[in-house]
């Protein structure tokens, strides 16, 4: 057993619930209207692939592999149906998914149904294969280098998605975001890896067994140098905003808990910081960690850039 | 058991396992009294239906580990203490409103899934699918919804022989005299992977002949609406009595005493 996302009646209060209700039923039915406009032969047999597709996710999520002796990884795979069915059927599709596991195993409650589409499929899935795709393209474009940004996009989604779901229990009073989010994100940062090893692993099993149908449902996009680094620019600067709220230095919930209970001078720190505290000796307060983030952001660029290198140089030999 | 009312319109049931659990989730914390009246409400619906209550409790316990979530706030706060003290190097608190908001919580998950069990011994799943479309679920959502009710059990068979095949073929992970055997993580993660792909392949071409077989059919994309049931003539009044009795449910979560 492992904590899960899936958020039982009962712990989100009636306000977050109905407005995550709201947030997703408008983003589902832009997911609709995108996913419907489409030719006529194609309509009619997306339903059935998406369909067929919504119980592939289902099983798929069977599969585990051992970590350790008790510890397992998982698959949830919303950026893996993004990347088989394009973002906005993915999305549908783990949707569908996660209001039949609500409905009918009652995993996952009800009236917080909203919310758990909202983290695992809005958030998971649909701004997972953006990332997915921005990577990719980022990296080139090749088959090598989408696989690859779905893997570290899947990574991010589960974090991300562990994320939203403490913040909405902080929100409702059920938790203490302080002490509960450092833990949800630091178990889901593992959970993430087995997530992301699996979807690389699938993907590439099928791009190298049944490479048509992988282009048949996903072709690799070409982008423009200057729309690659972009992307790559907007992504980085995301993450990095994301992160910085993980990240800030004052008053850190765990740290700050950790003081109050005595048990600080116990932690072990870091065997080298490059940014003490991400902070920039010389400067002080925000400028200062702006500039840490900023400096992080460019060396995510530059090795982004790099393994994009290598992906294409390995397509090309 | 079979579930009743296949055929039926069912959403006068998937209407009020809905404010229901809303009902239930309105309820402010500590307010016992009137989860237990919730309880007795469904332990009686289930009765009528043929379940019972014990077996509908065991059901609702599916939702239990989740209370880890709440479980931060029973030692975080530091209103109305109800113990503090040290064990060992730690100091630690108990607080009775971090206790009350986890209890409560866990008390509503509890019973709204016994809500959602009692939905499905009242409506069989694909009713359930058509009861939503009639309340305006998107077609796309429907007709894919339904299929993958439909395909479920023989994907996840599908898996489950694929996982006992792995299983007769590999070892596991950790060898008797705590020996790695069986390969790196990574390696344990693309056998899985591999597992995965090749399902998704299966998955695909079976959609390919159904595909097929549709067109072949002149399908339009859309479950057939000539298979929808008669609409519940009397469904207004159901959803009146449903909105009282979720009246009267939040009011006596205003009225009873709390703890």
């Amino acid at each position: 057993m492992y904590p899960q996302l899936h958020i039982p009646d009962g712990f989100l209060s009636p306000q977050v619930s109905l407005v995550l209700w709201v947030a997703t039923a408008v983003l589902i039915g832009i997911a609709v209207r995108k996913t419907s406009r489409t030719d006529v032969r194609l309509a009619a047999s997306q339903p059935i692939l998406m369909g067929v597709l919504g119980a592939f996710i289902f099983a798929a999520q069977m599969f585990n592999f051992p970590v350790a002796t008790g510890t397992s990884g998982h698959l949830l795979g919303g950026v893996l149906a993004g990347y088989l069915l394009g973002p906005w059927a993915g999305t549908i599709v783990m949707a569908t998914v996660i209001g039949i596991q609500a409905l009918l195993f009652q995993d996952g409650g009800l009236l917080v149904l909203g919310a758990n589409i909202f983290n695992m499929g809005v958030i998971g899935t649909l701004g997972g294969s953006f990332v997915a795709r921005g990577i990719g393209t980022t990296l080139g474009g090749s088959r090598p280098a989408t696989i690859l940004g779905a893997g570290i996009a899947a990574w991010l989604a589960v974090v991300a998605a562990a994320g939203f779901t403490t913040l909405q229990l902080g929100l409702s009073g059920t938790t203490n975001v302080a002490v509960g989010l450092p833990a949800m994100l630091g178990v889901h940062a593992l959970i993430g890896v087995g997530e992301a090893l699996i979807t690389v692993a699938a993907l590439t099993f099928i791009a190298q067994t049944a490479p048509d149908i992988l282009s048949g449902v996903s072709a690799p996009r070409k982008a423009s140098p200057v729309r690659r680094l972009a992307t790559g620019v907007v992504i980085a600067g995301g993450v990095a905003t994301l992160a910085s709220f993980f990240a800030s230095a004052d008053p850190d919930g765990l740290e700050a808990v950790a003081e109050e209970l005595g048990f600080l001078d116990a932690g072990l720190s870091a065997p080298f910081e490059l940014f003490p505290d991400y902070t920039i000796p010389g400067l002080d307060g925000t400028a200062s960690t702006v500039v840490a983030g900023l400096l992080g952001m460019i060396v995510v660029i530059g090795v982004l850039i790099a393994l994009g290198r290598l992906a294409r140089s390995r397509t090309k030999s | 058991m079979e579930p009743r009312g296949v055929g039926r319109d069912a959403r006068a049931a998937v209407i009020t396992t809905l404010a229901f659990v809303t009902a239930v989730a309105l309820l402010p914390p500590g307010s016992y009294l009137a989860l237990l009246l919730a309880w007795l409400l469904l332990a009686f619906a289930g009765a009528l239906l043929g379940i019972s209550p014990g077996h509908l409790a065991r059901r609702g316990l599916i939702a239990l580990p989740f209370v880890v979530a709440a479980v931060p706030i029973v030692f975080l706060r530091s209103d109305e203490l109800l113990w503090a003290g040290t064990i060992g190097p730690i100091s630690l608190q108990v607080s009775g409103a971090g206790l009350r908001i986890a209890l409560t919580a866990l008390l509503k998950a509890w019973i709204s899934v016994q809500a959602s069990v009692l939905l499905l011994a009242l409506a069989s799943p694909p009713s359930i699918v058509t009861a939503l479309r009639r309340m305006r679920l998107p077609d796309v959502i429907a007709t894919s919804a339904g299929l993958t009710i439909r395909y479920l059990e023989l994907l996840r068979d599908e898996a489950r022989r694929m996982l006992r095949a792995r299983t007769a073929r590999s070892a596991s992970p950790v060898g008797v005299g705590r020996e790695r055997i069986g390969g790196t993580i990574a390696w344990r993660a693309r056998t899985t992977g591999s597992l995965v792909g090749s399902l998704f392949l299966r998955a695909y071409s079976r959609a390919q002949r159904i595909e097929e077989a549709a067109a072949s059919r002149g399908a339009t994309g859309s479950l057939s609406i000539g298979t929808m049931p008669a609409a519940d003539s009397r469904l207004t009044l159901k959803v009146i009595g449903v909105l009282l009795l979720v009246l009267a449910l939040t009011l006596a979560g205003a009225l009873l005493p709390r703890l």
